[in-house]
């Protein structure tokens, strides 16, 4: 049982360790894009955007979630700037650090 | 038989025909690769997520969209998605043929996509009800043909589906059965950690609006996917027609140019047996 308990413990922090960082920060694979085109796609450290909640923001290590964005902006925090994507309708989907926005759907 | 300069002018016509249908065919050639390679990109999109929505469908009847107070007209909507003119080949007409072979007038409203659809209902004696250009540009808002789509209780679609460069076929599909077809593997036997549920998922604002939400995606793309097809399958019906055109204006050519030098030779062994008459009338004349 013990053993049982150790070895959950050891993959836990395998799996942990998976997360991916940059400058000791972690980061989380971000992909924007409509059907024939591609707004943004790399690691980012965050993602801001509008739903019909309100405001919101999408962190590393972010529960899985599952949201319609309202017309706004969706600002990006790259590993080197921000970068500001301006969308009519579009659906997130978070899961595992990975970020999809599908506009236009 | 006709006089050489008369088949030389009509040779220089068939020359511009080749030349025309040439140019034509590299046209429809590079639209080909181009819509193409666009088709490939969108459906990776449609795939990632037809994905998500085959996660969280709860749904087994898609219903368009529609609210339950929401009665639809007892009548199967016909769309037709056809070219935007002419130059595509018997692609449309295939189109109409199948569509015929269907349709009834009491049952059904129609729809066309593209100019090319109205002409040739037209000529079959039948009347459209609604008419959308074939969109051109990449993005394709297919808002208004939903909101007339969720009116009537079935939807069937009429498209063109591209399977080889020489090879289009003419498909039909009910609109709710291909959405719930392609939704149907996330049954409960098929429930895994994958799952989008409220247990495993944050929904904003809540897990029945985003899923409506998905449905009328669903939907758009859908029919946005049956658009891209059929403008592929088009483009390469028109390669095909403009590459039979072109074998056959440089055959008719080469037989003008054969019937020209024939008229030529023709002409030439006329002038001489002439001459030759003339020639023999002289000698004989001078003998006497």
């Amino acid at each position: 049982m013990a053993d049982d308990e150790s070895q959950t413990a050891a993959t836990d922090i395998t799996e942990t360790e998976k997360v991916a960082t940059s400058n000791g920060k972690p980061t989380m694979a971000v992909k924007i894009y409509a059907p024939f085109q591609v707004y943004f796609e790399g690691e980012a450290r965050s993602l801001s955007a509008v739903n019909a909640t309100g405001p919101f923001d999408i962190l590393p290590h972010h529960h899985n979630f599952l949201c319609m964005l309202v017309p706004g902006v969706i600002t990006v925090q790259t590993l080197d700037g921000s970068k500001d994507i301006k969308v009519n309708r579009a659906l997130m989907h978070v899961k595992s650090d990975k970020v999809s926005v599908f506009v236009d759907v | 038989m006709r006089r050489p300069l008369e088949i030389k002018a009509q040779e220089a016509g068939a020359r511009s025909v080749v030349s025309l249908t040439s140019a034509l065919e590299s046209i429809s050639s590079m639209q080909i690769a181009k819509t193409k390679n666009k088709v490939l990109i969108s459906n990776q999109f449609f795939d990632e997520v037809w994905n998500i929505y085959k996660q969280i469908r709860v749904d087994v009847m898609f219903n368009y969209g529609r609210s339950i107070d929401e009665t639809p007209l007892d009548k199967e909507l016909l769309i037709l998605i056809t070219a935007k003119g002419g130059l595509s080949g018997d692609i449309d007409n295939r189109l109409i043929r199948k569509f015929m072979e269907h349709y009834d007038e009491n049952k059904n409203d129609v729809l066309v996509i593209g100019h090319h659809g109205t002409t040739k209902l037209k000529q079959a004696h039948v009347d459209y009800t609604y008419y959308f250009d074939l969109p051109e540009h990449d993005y394709v808002n297919v808002d208004p043909l939903m909101d007339i789509t969720r009116k009537y209780a079935k939807s069937r679609i009429y498209y063109q589906n591209y399977i080889s460069l020489s090879q289009q076929e003419i498909k039909d599909v009910d609109l709710s059965e291909v959405v719930s077809s392609k939704g149907r593997v996330a049954d409960m036997a098929t429930v895994s950690d994958d799952m989008v549920t409220e247990k495993t998922y944050i929904f904003e604002p809540n897990s029945y609006a985003v899923a409506a939400y998905l449905e009328n995606s669903i939907l758009r793309l859908t029919i946005s996917q049956f658009i891209y097809d059929s403008r592929l399958a088009q483009v390469a019906s028109r390669f095909k027609a403009m590459s039979a055109a072109k074998e056959r204006s440089i055959a008719n050519a080469a037989s003008l140019h054969m019937e020209y030098n024939r008229a030529k030779r023709s002409q030439v062994d006329t002038r001489l047996k002439e001459s030759m008459a003339g020639l023999k009338k002289l000698r004989a004349g001078g003998a006497q």
